[in-house]
């Protein structure tokens, strides 16, 4: 009999080799054996998926008990793979990554994809924001979408479902785009980590085409978890956490307040002169009153400027069932207060879930129901709308460096307040964390039903049908405020500067988000002799998603504190949208296995999509792969290799594009200017105009084609294993609207074009350096190196602009890597001398120039385990080396003096180095003599902002993107049998963790972490972050219990 | 297969449905909300109405020349009017050819030449014979502005040649036309488009004076001969209320959008004039009788001028009009086409119809000043009369109007630039000073825009980058 050390159970269908010979069995679903063995047979040897490798001398034995040790390692064996398909690992040509519950869940994390990070190798996992329930972001080898969507399709139990963020449905600029202001979070993050059995990871063209044109950016493959049969069983998972700011810029302390080397009181940075210690007036004067303080820059003033937060994580689940039909039950809460002090940003969530399983006969009916309710609070980041609020992070920046923030939290003080606030240039920021703020409600439902019909024991049907229904209601709001004529802030101030009042605003807004899949496939699984067997599906699907949305905001209220639409004299203002698409989808897949160690998959799928032309709606693509065991055609274990396989893959994935593209339309009319618009109707007339974009009757689908060669090997018993791909992909006919000359009428077309080539190596290297009765350490590495280049643009473009801030742009150029970042750069003379103005002020080159790219050199991860008896020791390192972001919290910091780069040269009057001036030759041509305009220290603070400075200024708010993360440290205590029957339980294991609490930056950047952005979750954020906020790190301990 | 039919987009009407009556007020809104709004402001920094605050920093590129072909103050005018303004012209014409409304024709007309003068007047050269032809055309070339101008004039003569009488707008349309429509009868409304048009052809042939005299000359004594009415009136966009995102639009974007409307403040160059000369109309435009300035471009230079902290805001309301050729404007062209090929005659009386004008619009009587100070000199140099003209034209053109102030100065000369700067002793008020902060190198003053990125970058046919301080063909 072979049975299982953990739960003493017996194992089903263990292979049992005779070892130097072709002989072998399997154990029966108790458990036993029989097998004749010739008398020159030495010893047995067991295997089976998820257990160690045992190996047993025969001697004289005849009867062989053995117990096996399960193997986590060895739990990826079998992987889930497109539609749902269980396969053994080892028949897949391409590389994949299945994740478990345990890794995922060792840090309680809130989003399932926080626990992956640094695990898996080609995979980019970002956490975008601070604030509790923020988005993340998945890029599995590398951007090649240029306008679209680089997020991979996410797929729960077969059914893929919406992946969204809110706030994206309304137009640019219009009164619903919240997208660049608030995170609530994308729609994967819904999904309670502890609800899910594994994650499978598909990079590839191989490995996702069967999912269709959604699946061109690979598919994250959500297992949940099922009920087995047998007793009833409670699993209770509970974690509570503190959390706090991780980084925070790091400010001068050698200036304070004012600006040109004068102490003003109502500057709002620190050019002001040298700190000095001295006790000085600080703040308004109120009534002769005000008050004071020594002239010295407060230390830890950021890291102060924040509470702590905490978050509590539970979720119960029951879960059983018998030989016809299981269930899991499961409720998961989570209530996560976030830095900023009061309750203003904060993520509450329930998640509960049934799914069951029953059967009859041939016939499996499977059903999952989820209820996701969610209610967040999020501050508002980025640029404040002015006029009409004002956002914390912006103003917190703003503040001098000898001013103490933590002061500024009792914004009512009669120094702090509205009417005294010391700046007229900013608002005091706790009056927008208590006074602004932002409520989303969200309830949603996904689930599916699956039918499965086994006809014979050759061939089976499958029928499933999904829905992912979602319902958000958004209110956002700024408070209506204006300091009192001639209070300091209204004028009262030393420079006479009154501040712009907050006319306030509030918008609501409804979205509903909707996805219906169907599919149905024909399964058939045949041997054909001893030597090949077939595994084969062919099947349809059906998929119809889409949203609504409807916005309404006023500005200007009448009765502040009130926040209603009707509040106001002005009309209210909507915006509302619709967008609907459907695709039908044909496929097919044969996987012909031989001798069991060598398997060629074939595939193919063709879509119709209702977003191309009729014409060109329908598209087909191929992919094949080839996976050899080599360690099973020849007996390697002399050269200790326990496991070798060869695997090579080529595919093709296709894909449509947005809803409504193909014909042209108006638009109602919204004339920009610099700042505002100007937006009909206007006098009772109605105006629409010509849209802008023009779009494309023409339209063919996009096609990305794959390449995938790799490799695994594992030596010494599995004790050290190898796993090795190169991909080869390029992108091309991608369909996004191309800039285009305004002179044509429009400003952008809809086309196919271009060609993005991403190229790469993963490695994954897992290894058990120690392993004995007490202690096991478990080591596991991955590196991954994504090589990406713009292969061709659209005729007559040189470069495409992605993203922008301020003259800094985010674009794509032919020969570069997708997504570099060009700015102002200085004129040189052609002896390379800096050429300035009249005013000695460096002078711009006609051009931007190049200050990188957003793409990583590489990615590495470490995971390290180790087991001591009951104790388990665990932690993940992830470091990104390379790319440079822009970065809008420098870009503030430095234009008010508070950065730490500000102090070059003391803040001395000095004549930039090496520098020259233009003179124009009386017979024409140009001559450069030396400069000997200095900057004087009263006009220094002009060179590190975007006007004077413009030529310099780019350099110190462009930064290196590298950091060192250490992701997650856990301790485990799992409490012996003997205590934990004490209490019922079968398992009881208790954990302190710490999620992100160390990270290392390099010296160029002492800002922010480069994780963060508030441009989205796609390739638009790898430009950087416009004034968002930081990010945290958690520190927490968690029970775990089943009974 | 029907059920994937369902691609079109139920946000925005297919481009087949639109109307003349709404894209005419969509596109004079387009057209107006740059000319009068960024453009006024660029144009009232170089033609020294106001200057950058010394404690902002919004405008400094401007005030230092220092514009380049990425920024947007160049981009997002030349990408609004032509794709927002222009296209919809364009369509409006078709559409009304197509219909025979010449009604509508005459209009669209006269506000695609107006607006494709102003990106004449800033850029030199523009595309236009292959411009508007949206995926028929993505690289147009550029034509020279003399050629633009001369088939603008040509498109102009071809509308007025047709019948836009007879055909009555309603009452509705009368209310889609944001210049004229508060006239109230069609017949009214059309007179007005009319004079209008033979205004603009004027003020088109008035540019070329340097560059063209002789076709200047001519097209001039051609409509004099054909008994052109000009405007006695102002063409503007009337429209504006203060409620967010409908008021004027140079109040919009500095006072109501930007983070401070503190950016533009009184310039010592303009309210030195209006000191010297005891004008009233200082009150007006900056609030105060004797408005505290800030020199030209002085933007660094407070620590020298405490003064500078209490510099006064220009005055700009949410409800202001955006003219587009004023009824003043008018007059003064008039003026000077009487002085330039009538010997004269009339001149004088035009020119104090100007002076008049403008004060009344402020609710204020230049009377007195016309008999004393602004008396029309009559001399028997032609010169002296015309820069008495354009310095009173440029007098007028504060607020919404002030980029006509930049290229009659471009145009002209007048007002003349000082050798000195304003902080001189030997400062003669009104005259131009190069900005302490310039880039391009004393003296060089901005003549026009430099070619946008927008278009360089996306269109081959781009022509080479000249310096800012190059004039335009018609610059003098």
């Amino acid at each position: 009999t072979v049975t299982a050390q953990d739960d003493k159970l017996p194992i089903p269908g263990v292979s049992i080799k005779v070892l130097g010979t072709t002989l072998g069995t399997s154990t029966d679903p108790s458990g036993k054996y029989t097998l004749k063995v010739p008398s020159t047979a030495k010893s047995l040897e067991f295997s089976s998926i998820g257990f160690t490798t045992l190996t047993r001398e025969i001697g004289s034995q005849t009867v062989i008990n053995v117990v096996l040790t399960s193997d986590s390692k060895q739990l990826g064996e079998v992987v889930v793979t497109a539609l749902g398909v269980s396969r053994e690992k080892k028949t897949l040509g391409y590389s994949s990554t299945q994740v478990g519950t345990e890794d995922i869940n060792r840090g309680a994390p809130t989003n399932a994809v926080a626990g992956l990070q640094g695990k898996v190798a080609g995979v980019d996992i970002s956490t975008t924001s601070g604030s509790p329930g923020g988005s993340s972001k998945v890029i599995l080898r590398g951007f090649s979408s240029v306008g679209g969507n680089n997020q991979p399709l996410y797929v729960i139990d077969g059914v893929p479902i919406n992946n969204s963020r809110p706030g994206g449905t309304s137009a640019d600029g219009s009164v619903g785009d919240i997208s660049e202001n608030y995170d609530f979070g994308n729609g994967a993050n819904d999904i309670n980590p502890n609800d899910i059995e594994t994650i499978s990871i598909l990079k590839g063209a191989a490995a996702s085409s069967l999912y269709g044109s959604r699946a061109s950016n690979g598919v994250i493959l959500i297992t949940t978890k099922k009920g087995k049969a047998g007793a009833l069983k409670i699993d209770l998972s509970s974690a509570a956490s503190f959390t706090n700011v991780a980084i925070v810029p790091s400010i001068q302390d050698q200036y304070g307040q004012g600006w040109s080397k004068q102490n003003w009181l109502a500057e709002n940075g620190s050019w002001g002169p040298k700190l000095d210690g001295m006790t000085r007036p600080w703040g308004p004067i109120i009534n002769g009153d005000q008050e004071t303080k020594p002239f010295v820059a407060i230390k830890d003033n950021f890291r102060d400027a924040f509470d702590t937060g905490q978050e509590f994580n539970n979720t119960l689940a029951l879960s059983g069932g018998n030989e016809t039909s299981t269930f899991h039950l499961s409720y998961g809460n989570i209530y996560s207060d976030g830095i900023l002090p009061g309750s203003n940003d904060m993520y509450k969530r329930n998640n509960l879930s049934l799914n069951g399983s029953t059967k009859y006969k041939g016939l499996t009916v499977t059903a999952s129901a989820n209820y996701v309710g969610k209610n967040t609070r999020a501050v508002q980041t980025g640029q404040a709308v002015s006029g009409i609020g004002s956002s914390f992070y912006e103003d917190l920046l703003q503040i001098p460096v000898d001013y103490p923030f933590t002061n500024f939290k009792d914004y009512n003080n009669k120094f702090y307040n509205v009417d005294n606030y010391f700046s007229p240039f900013a608002q005091n920021p706790y009056y927008s964390v208590y006074e602004n703020g932002s409520r989303f409600k969200s309830d949603r439902f996904y689930g599916n039903v699956d039918v499965k019909f086994k006809a014979t024991d050759w061939l089976s049907f499958q029928f499933q049908q999904g829905a992912d229904l979602t319902n958000n209601a958004t209110k956002f709001w700024n408070a209506k405020n204006n300091p009192a004529i001639g209070s300091w802030a209204g004028g009262g101030n030393d420079e006479g500067a009154v501040r712009q009042e907050s006319v306030g605003n509030v918008v609501e807004g409804a979205e509903r988000y909707f996805e219906y899949d169907s599919k149905f496939n024909a399964l058939f699984t045949k041997k054909f002799g001893t030597d090949f067997d077939i595994n084969a599906l062919i099947g349809v699907n059906y998929n119809d998603r889409g949203y609504r949305s409807l916005y309404t905001g006023v500005e200007n209220l009448a009765i502040p504190g009130f926040y209603q639409i009707n509040n106001s004299a002005n009309d209210p203002t909507s915006t509302s949208a619709e967008s609907e698409r459907r695709l039908f989808g044909a496929y097919a897949s044969a996987t012909l296995g031989y001798k069991n160690y060598a398997f060629l998959t074939l595939n193919a799928r063709n879509d119709w999509s209702s977003t191309l032309p009729s014409n060109n709606r329908s598209f087909f693509y191929p992919g094949a792969n080839l996976a050899v065991v080599l360690s099973d055609a020849w007996d390697l274990s002399a050269a200790k290799i326990s496991f070798l396989k060869v695997r090579a893959a080529v595919g093709q994935t296709g894909s449509d594009t947005d809803p409504y593209r193909i014909f042209n339309t108006l638009s109602r009319t919204s004339a920009a200017l610099g700042f505002g618009n100007i937006i009909f109707p206007i006098a009772g007339v109605p105006g629409y105009s010509v849209s802008n974009v023009l779009n494309n009757p023409d339209l063919r689908p996009e096609i990305s084609t794959e390449t995938e060669f790799g490799g695994e090997i594992r030596f010494f018993n599995n004790r050290l294993g190898l796993d090795v791909s190169y991909y080869n992909r390029v992108t091309k006919d991608q369909i996004i609207p191309v800039v285009t000359a305004p002179s044509s009428g429009v400003t952008s077309r809809v086309v196919n074009f271009g060609k993005v080539r991403n190229r790469g190596v993963e490695i994954a290297l897992t290894g058990t350096p120690v392993k004995s009765e007490n202690f096991t350490w478990d080591i596991g590495y991955t590196f991954t190196r994504n090589r990406n280049l713009v292969l061709e643009l659209p005729d007559g473009l040189d470069k495409l602009i992605l993203n922008t801030a301020y003259d800094a742009q985010f674009v794509a150029r032919v020969g570069q890597p997708l997504g570099v970042l060009e700015a102002p750069v200085a004129k040189y003379d052609p002896q390379g001398r800096i050429v300035v103005g009249s005013n000695g002020f460096p002078l711009l080159a006609d051009n931007n120039g190049s200050y990188g790219t957003s793409q990583r050199d590489f990615i590495m991860g470490l995971t390290n385990s180790f087991k001591f008896k009951q104790f388990t020791l665990g932690f993940t390192l992830d470091y990104r080396k390379g790319g440079v972001f822009y970065s809008g919290t420098a870009d503030l910091l430095n234009f008010v003096g508070n950065d730490i780069k500000t102090l070059y040269n003391d803040r001395r009057t000095f004549i930039i180095p090496n520098s020259v001036v233009q003179v124009n030759n009386p017979g024409g041509g140009v001559s450069y003599v030396e400069n000997t305009t200095p900057i004087t220290e009263g006009n220094i603070n002009a060179l590190y902002y975007t006007n004077n400075g413009k030529a310099v200024a780019y350099k110190d708010r462009i930064l290196d993107k590298t950091f060192l993360k250490v992701r997650d440290i856990t301790l485990s205590y799992s409490l012996p049998k003997s205590i934990a029957q004490k209490i019922r339980a079968d398992r009881a294991t208790l954990t302190v963790y710490g999620r992100n609490l160390i990270t290392w930056l390099p010296r160029e950047n002492r800002t922010i972490d480069p994780e963060v952005s508030n441009f989205g979750n796609d390739l638009t954020s790898e430009f950087g972050e416009f004034r968002t906020g930081p990010s945290v790190r958690n520190v927490g301990i968690s029970l775990n219990l089943t009974f | 297969c029907k059920k994937l039919d369902i691609n079109e987009s139920p946000n925005n009407p297919p481009v087949e449905s639109a109307t003349v009556e709404t894209l005419f007020p969509s596109a004079v809104i387009s057209t107006v909300s740059r000319t009068g709004g960024d453009l006024s402001i660029i144009g009232g920094l170089w033609a020294q109405f106001w200057t950058q605050n010394s404690n902002s920093s919004q405008f400094r590129t401007v005030d230092s020349y220092d514009v380049q072909a990425t920024s947007n103050f160049i981009n997002g005018p030349y990408s609004e009017l032509f794709a927002g303004a222009l296209t919809d012209y364009q369509l409006g014409i078709s559409k009304s050819v197509a219909a025979q409304d010449w009604r509508y024709n005459l209009m669209n007309t006269v506000m695609k030449a107006y607006t494709y003068e102003v990106l004449v007047d800033l850029f030199d050269k523009v595309p236009y014979s292959e411009a508007l032809k949206a995926g028929g055309n993505l690289q147009p070339k550029f034509d020279d502005g003399y050629t633009i101008y001369t088939s603008l004039i040509a498109e102009i003569n071809a509308a007025l040649a047709k019948d836009y009488k007879t055909a009555p707008l309603t009452d509705a349309q009368i209310k889609t036309d944001f210049v004229f429509g508060k006239k109230g009868t069609s017949a009214d409304v059309m007179a007005s488009w009319e004079k209008f048009a033979n205004t603009l052809k004027l003020k088109m042939y008035l540019r070329m004076v340097n560059a063209k005299p002789a076709e200047a000359q001519a097209g001039i004594l051609k409509l004099y001969q054909d008994g052109a009415k000009f405007l006695d009136e102002d063409a503007k966009v009337d429209i504006f209320i203060d409620v967010p995102n409908k008021s004027n639009p140079f109040y919009e974007y500095n006072f109501r959008r930007l983070n401070t409307p503190d950016n533009l403040k009184a310039s010592v160059t303009f309210t030195s004039w209006l000191k010297k000369n005891q004008d009233p109309r200082a009150e007006v435009y900056f609030g105060e009788a004797d408005p505290i300035s800030i020199n030209q471009g002085d933007y660094l230079g407070a620590a020298a001028h405490p003064e500078y902290n209490n510099a006064v805001n220009v005055v700009v309301n949410a409800t202001d009009a955006v003219p587009l050729i004023s009824k003043e404007e008018s007059y003064f062209m008039q003026a000077e086409a009487r002085l330039r090929y009538f010997g004269g005659a009339g001149a004088k009386d035009l020119y104090d119809a100007g002076v008049l004008a403008a004060f009344a619009k402020l609710g204020l009587n230049g009377a007195t000043l016309l008999a004393t100070t602004y008396a029309y000199p009559a001399s028997a140099d032609v010169n002296v009369n015309l820069e008495a003209i354009i310095v009173q034209k440029w007098a007028s053109l504060f607020g919404s109007h002030a980029l006509e102030a930049f290229f009659e100065q471009n145009r002209t000369g007048y007002p003349k630039t000082s050798a000195v700067y304003s902080t001189d002793a030997g400062y003669i008020p009104g005259q131009l000073v190069y900005t302490p902060n310039g880039v391009t190198g004393a003296g060089n003053f901005p003549r026009r825009f430099v070619y946008p990125d927008f278009e360089k970058s996306r269109n081959s046919n781009t022509p080479a980058q000249v310096p800012i301080y190059t004039k335009v063909w018609w610059g003098k």
